[in-house]
């Protein structure tokens, strides 16, 4: 890591880490007052996370994109980008952040453990198609975490209102049914971007490996993720399922986005995704 | 019977089922060791537990994205898919029709989630209202004193196109399976390939297409440069001059791409020219070799009934007595070489370009040091329609998640000399999210206003 990159990674870090601490109080102590701040916490996490990769891109002269630690850097800055965009829309999603900065942090976490050095961009990512596959890919998972987000965000308001005394910090958030068409609204879109991910990444293989589709462990968990996303959107609008049981879904199907982008190549080493990055 | 079984497999609950299984196989192919994928994981696995892998074997479970299991789920899954899609299409048509009996009343219009009642300003009319819903991409019927509108109107149609994209994605997939052929062939610098069955390598053995024939290529490797930052290999340049007299550059992202049939770079090696002298410099024989020396890879070949194990140095740098290299940049390339007899070790030493080994009475002169390429060699038919599948799937998801359809049905009403726009409006996915469109439509409409439900006028 170059060194104005660690030093950022670690204040983002850092801030993200109180940011966390400061909604989950919001939530447990029934203070929302301190949301509007907190997300201006995020904020400037935010930018101390843009400074390293800007460092990074200083140092190797390519924007981050393999490898865990480039994952959870640029992977984590999307998730960030897409929570503080949904909050500037809508002030009311701004405590979105509480499901999805707690991940972004354990993201980062991982990251920094991977021990990441200084690598020129290898030569089988030199490509008009990794731009395609790869920001559709961290758009993707953008879109599911903040889906994730909601859903944690609709069960915890469903449980405080079937409480004799609702937790007054959820009343900033827009009412439940809002909530349950934005987690299918951030489903949609993060499969949208997801099935764009996976032509691209097929288009590209082929160029690449020779291979539209080699099954290769990452490949077949996207289509694993991708099928599981699919489900999720037939199982709302033909069989309706709403409230809780989306909200559920939406937070389970995370998992396999998490096991595609992490988790493969932990339990595997014969992914063609490894691209030798360090 | 039949019509309950036809109902079963017709069903979107089957279609579930189907795709649960299929993320199951999927999964288990990831646990599993696949024959075809991880070859040299499954034989050391097959050696260690050959009772377990047998039975494995026996229930193609290590072969099991081509499974009989695997493709029995992709034919129901295509069956149902062509029923599910045959069953929609009549509801898809009716959809998209027009028909005068969707003007109804919005007062008590059915399955509508939003309704308002609006006073027109003096200077709008109907006419004008109906207009600027058509500016805003409603498809209308109907006039002022009822109109039904629709945005998005023909969106159910993607669904189709949707569903009818798999169906190109699998005869695609189809084509280019029973059309594949797959070999790989190494080629040093120099060498000429006029695509002959025989020259490709033995291990793995070349793949035949179940129909057509193997590529029909000629051209020549005129030169090969790798490119390496360090310890990244960062590009490659590998020049093929065809029969044509074309030169193609092929590198990493940019394969050859003739006959249908594409020449992928797969792997980089050495292929130095060996001669074997006597001391008075006599030639006793010499060869290129294709040495896979690469990333510290130690690798041999003979000469006159000597053996030589390499290794090779791209950057050689002796540090503390021991030989390594600093980068993997082609600064100094050097291999150190052990010269075995009849397995007895002989001699051994470093040897650059244009260098010189001497042992036991004989040198051993490194007289070139070009590189060779391994080409992953394959053809196939159906790409483009594959390609096509894609195109429409992307196309059709994002017509349908995001150009969904919103209907209004609308009038204008006159009571005691004031007239209201009275509205109903409904969003195909979305219910609570959508009035706050409907709302911000009908403000840029007639200007904001509270809005009255349409039940209090």
């Amino acid at each position: 890591m170059a060194y104005w990159e660690t030093v950022f990674y670690l204040v983002s870090m850092v801030i993200y880490a109180f940011a966390g601490v400061g909604f989950i109080y919001s939530f447990v102590f029934k203070n929302p007052r301190i949301i509007t701040k907190v997300t201006l916490l995020v904020g400037f996490g935010f930018l101390a996370q843009t400074f390293s990769i800007y460092a990074r891109f200083n140092a190797t002269g390519h924007l981050p994109w393999s490898g865990h630690y480039e994952y959870a850097l640029m992977g984590g800055w999307f998730i960030i980008a897409g929570t503080l965009f949904v909050g500037w829309q809508n002030k009311q999603l701004q405590g979105l952040a509480v499901g999805t900065v707690p991940l972004v942090l354990i993201m980062l976490g991982y990251g920094y453990m991977q021990n990441p050095s200084l690598t020129p961009m290898a030569a089988s990512l030199k490509t008009v198609w990794l731009y395609i596959h790869v920001y559709f890919a961290w758009l993707s998972f953008g879109a599911y975490s903040l889906a994730m987000a909601a859903g944690v965000v609709f069960l915890l308001k469903k449980k405080s209102e079937s409480l004799p005394v609702p937790n007054p910090a959820y009343e900033r958030f827009p009412s439940l049914g809002r909530l349950d068409e934005l987690i299918f609204r951030y489903v949609v879109f993060g499969f949208i971007t997801d099935t764009i991910m996976i032509s691209a990444g097929a288009i590209w293989a082929k160029d690449l490996w020779g291979s539209y589709w080699s099954w290769d462990p990452v490949e077949t968990w996207s289509l694993i993720s991708w099928l599981t996303y699919g489900i999720t959107i037939h199982l709302r609008v033909t069989f309706g399922w709403r409230d809780k049981r989306l909200a559920w879904l939406a937070i389970g199907a995370l998992s396999s986005v998490i096991i595609c982008f992490f988790g493969v190549n932990l339990v595997v080493n014969t992914s063609l995704h490894m691209f030798q990055v360090r | 019977m039949l019509n309950k079984l036809i109902k079963y497999l017709s069903s979107l609950r089957f279609t579930i089922v189907l795709i649960c299984l299929l993320g199951i196989i999927f999964a288990l192919g990831l646990v599993i060791p696949q024959k075809s994928l991880v070859k040299d994981i499954y034989f050391e696995w097959q050696k260690s537990s050959p009772a377990l892998v047998s039975f494995l074997d026996a229930l193609q479970l290590t072969e099991i994205y081509s499974s009989w299991l695997s493709l029995s789920l992709w034919c129901l899954f295509f069956l149902n898919l062509a029923l599910v899609i045959w069953q929609r299409m009549p509801l898809v048509r009716k959809r998209i029709e027009m028909p005068a009996s969707r003007i109804v009343a919005p007062e008590t219009a059915t399955g509508y989630i939003f309704r308002k009642t609006y006073t027109l300003p003096d200077d709008i009319d109907g006419t004008a209202i109906l207009a600027l819903l058509g500016k805003r991409g409603y498809a209308l019927l109907g006039d002022e004193n009822g109109f039904f509108g629709v945005k998005n109107r023909y969106s159910p149609l993607a669904f189709a196109f949707f569903h009818l994209s798999f169906f190109l994605i699998l005869l695609g997939g189809s084509i280019s399976f029973y059309t594949t052929f797959i070999g790989y062939v190494d080629l040093a610098n120099g060498e000429t390939f006029m695509g002959e069955l025989e020259r490709y390598n033995r291990s793995p053995s070349p793949s035949l297409p179940k129909v057509g024939r193997i590529p029909q290529v000629a051209f020549t490797v005129t030169s090969i440069t790798p490119q390496v930052v360090k310890n990244t290999p960062t590009g490659i340049s590998v020049k093929l001059l065809d029969a044509r007299g074309t030169t193609h550059d092929v590198g990493i992202n940019t394969p050859y791409i003739t006959d249908n049939t594409f020449f992928v770079f797969k792997h980089l090696g050495m292929a130095p020219l060996f001669v074997l002298k006597d001391l008075s410099g006599k030639d006793i024989e010499g060869a290129y070799f294709k040495l896979d020396v690469l990333q510290g890879r130690q690798d041999r070949f003979t000469l006159a009934g000597y053996s030589f194990t390499t290794r090779f140095y791209p950057d050689y740098v002796l540090e503390k007595g021991v030989a390594t290299t600093r980068t993997q940049e082609f600064k100094n390339p050097t291999f150190f070489i052990v010269v075995e007899h009849n397995g007895e070790k002989i001699g051994e030493g470093t040897i650059t370009n244009n260098g010189v080994l001497e042992f036991n009475g004989h040198r051993l002169e490194l007289q070139e040091m070009p590189f060779w390429v391994r080409f992953y060699v394959i053809k196939e038919r159906g790409v483009s329609i594959l390609y096509t599948g894609f195109i429409i799937a992307c196309c059709a998801v994002i017509w349908r998640l995001l150009f969904f359809r919103r209907e209004i049905v609308g009038a204008v009403r006159e009571e005691n000399g004031v007239r209201h726009l009275v509205v109903a409006a409904k969003s195909e996915f979305y219910k609570n999210l959508a009035e706050d469109e409907f709302t911000k439509l009908f403000d840029d409409i007639v200007g904001h206003q509270t809005g009255l439900n349409s039940g209090d006028v």
